[in-house]
């Protein structure tokens, strides 16, 4: 990859790439965010293959960078047999900024738009605008993860979980994300690896950014926490700026994703923390938190459902 | 479900929906508006007991900002309980919401009631149980039976009513004056 004047280059290993590693692949770079660049470049090489939970965030990601003015730059160099065609048929380019540059080429017909619901094992990406509430977007997510899931005894249970999820964190971006920047919601099954990935990402102002003006005030002793910690207090104990009787919705969502034994990503601003179940609720993976990691804006929040794994 | 002489109106969820799932805190809230207009066309009743038939799922908030927000609301002056619910994984998130609410909720399944959101005082669980299973009860009954003082049990069932476990109607007494008479909400 040749670098660029006044741009910021960020180049993706050649192999799988699921949130974390897009994570620790951001950490060997500023953020474009923060630097005086006028453009980006994200790099994908022959091999990298982007995971929902990383697609997710680039989406956010590119589009945030495009609002602000960069020229942004997506080059698959594998063409549509590779990544970019994959993105394809998941919608990833329907909702990227049309002024957002692809190369080799963008492609000129969706595959989502092609073959949208016609898959039991995908649900594309879906854009959650602030002007428009998909009223049926959680019912459509639940129907894919049950779908997949149905060699697990506890299915019915899980669907009714699942739901709440997906509501929750949903509702949460129309309710609190204060930004015109849409958000999304995709879904995947991975055979292969056992599991279901579903990723929910926004683009408005993060969870810590309006919880801790209401610590001052209330919790003083949590105030001094850093943001990885509070992210696991909202998630275990409904930490909330709206107190205890409104603002359930990390902590219900939580409370139902353990009951499964489903792993949890939580992005934010500047950090990023991993939650595992334990018999004590949701604890942090303490080799998997990250602070002070590359500005992206928002929210972004990923589950693993397994496939078989009873709870 | 025993018959009291109060009466009774029921109220299918699933009607006031737009959809056979209901979502999110603004749907709550309009499905609260609905319910109460239903309420206020109709004020006569003092129980209400709300159908689940045909809602497949919920998540959380719907049933915080609606049901459970209109029992709170109408705490000590109307009841409402929960009946058909065909899938009992349904009660989780309902569960969650009355918790929240700090609002019990009864839930009658086979011809049973119990009770979902924030239990009751240990010193009240008793008291509370014995009038899910009789249907009502005065203080005298339950100090008689549960071996506690008049004054003690009356104590009692009036925190259980304030709490929204139970509902009271004034009677008169056979010995002179007027008695409370709790019951269950169903």
């Amino acid at each position: 990859m040749e670098s660029q004047p006044n741009t910021d280059e960020i180049q993706f290993p050649a192999r799988w790439v699921d949130g974390l590693l897009f994570e620790q692949t951001m950490l060997q770079f500023a953020s474009p965010h923060c630097t005086d660049n006028s453009a980006v470049n994200f790099y994908f090489p022959t091999g990298c293959k982007i995971m929902i939970d990383a697609g997710v965030r680039l989406l956010s990601f590119a589009n945030q960078l495009r609002h602000v003015g960069k020229t942004i730059v997506l080059n698959f160099e594998e063409g549509e047999s590779g990544t970019l065609g994959y993105l394809n048929r998941m919608g990833f380019f329907d909702l990227l900024h049309s002024d957002v540059f692809v190369f080799p080429h963008r492609p000129v017909v969706s595959g989502a738009d092609l073959y949208r619901g016609g898959s039991q094992e995908l649900l594309e990406f879906a854009g959650i605008s602030p002007n428009h509430r998909d009223q049926g977007l959680p019912n459509r997510l639940t129907e894919v993860l049950s779908e997949s899931v149905k060699q697990r005894s506890d299915r019915h249970a899980l669907e009714h979980a699942a739901y709440t999820v997906f509501g929750e964190l949903i509702d949460n971006i129309y309710e609190h994300s204060a930004t015109e920047l849409e958000g999304y919601a995709v879904l995947q099954v991975y055979r292969n690896g056992g599991r279901v990935k579903v990723a929910v990402s926004d683009s408005g102002r993060g969870i810590i950014e309006t919880l801790r003006p209401s610590l001052n005030a209330e919790h003083r002793d949590l105030a001094k926490r850093s943001d990885p910690e509070l992210v696991v207090e909202a998630f275990r104990t409904g930490l909330s700026r709206h107190g205890k009787v409104r603002g359930c919705g990390l902590k219900t969502s939580a409370d139902q994703a353990i009951r499964f034994r489903a792993d949890l990503d939580v992005r934010l601003p500047g950090c990023f923390v991993r939650l595992t179940p334990s018999a004590d609720g949701y604890k942090p993976h303490k080799a998997l938190i990250y602070d002070s990691l590359p500005l992206i804006w928002g929210t972004h929040i990923s589950f693993d459902f397994y496939l078989d794994k009873e709870s | 479900m025993k018959q009291m002489n109060q009466s009774v109106g029921v109220i299918s969820l699933r009607k006031h929906m737009d959809r056979d799932d209901g979502w999110g805190n603004a749907e709550g809230r309009e499905v609260f508006q609905r319910i109460l207009k239903t309420i206020e066309s109709d004020p006569g009743k003092l129980i209400y007991r709300i159908s689940l038939e045909g809602v497949k799922r919920t998540d959380a908030s719907f049933p915080r900002e609606s049901v459970v927000e209109l029992a709170r609301r109408f705490r000590e002056k109307k009841g409402f309980c929960l009946v058909d619910i065909s899938d009992p994984d349904l009660l989780d998130n309902w569960h969650d919401a009355a918790v929240r609410r700090e609002q019990p909720l009864t839930v009658w399944q086979s011809g049973k009631p119990k009770i979902i959101g924030p239990s009751p005082t240990s010193g009240n669980e008793a008291i509370l149980n014995y009038i899910l299973s009789k249907g009502e009860a005065t203080a005298a009954d339950v100090a008689k039976t549960l071996n506690l003082q008049v004054t003690n049990a009356s104590t009692k069932l009036r925190q259980l009513e304030k709490e929204g476990f139970v509902m009271r109607r004034q009677e008169p007494s056979p010995t002179g004056g007027i008695e409370y008479r709790y019951f269950r909400i169903g």
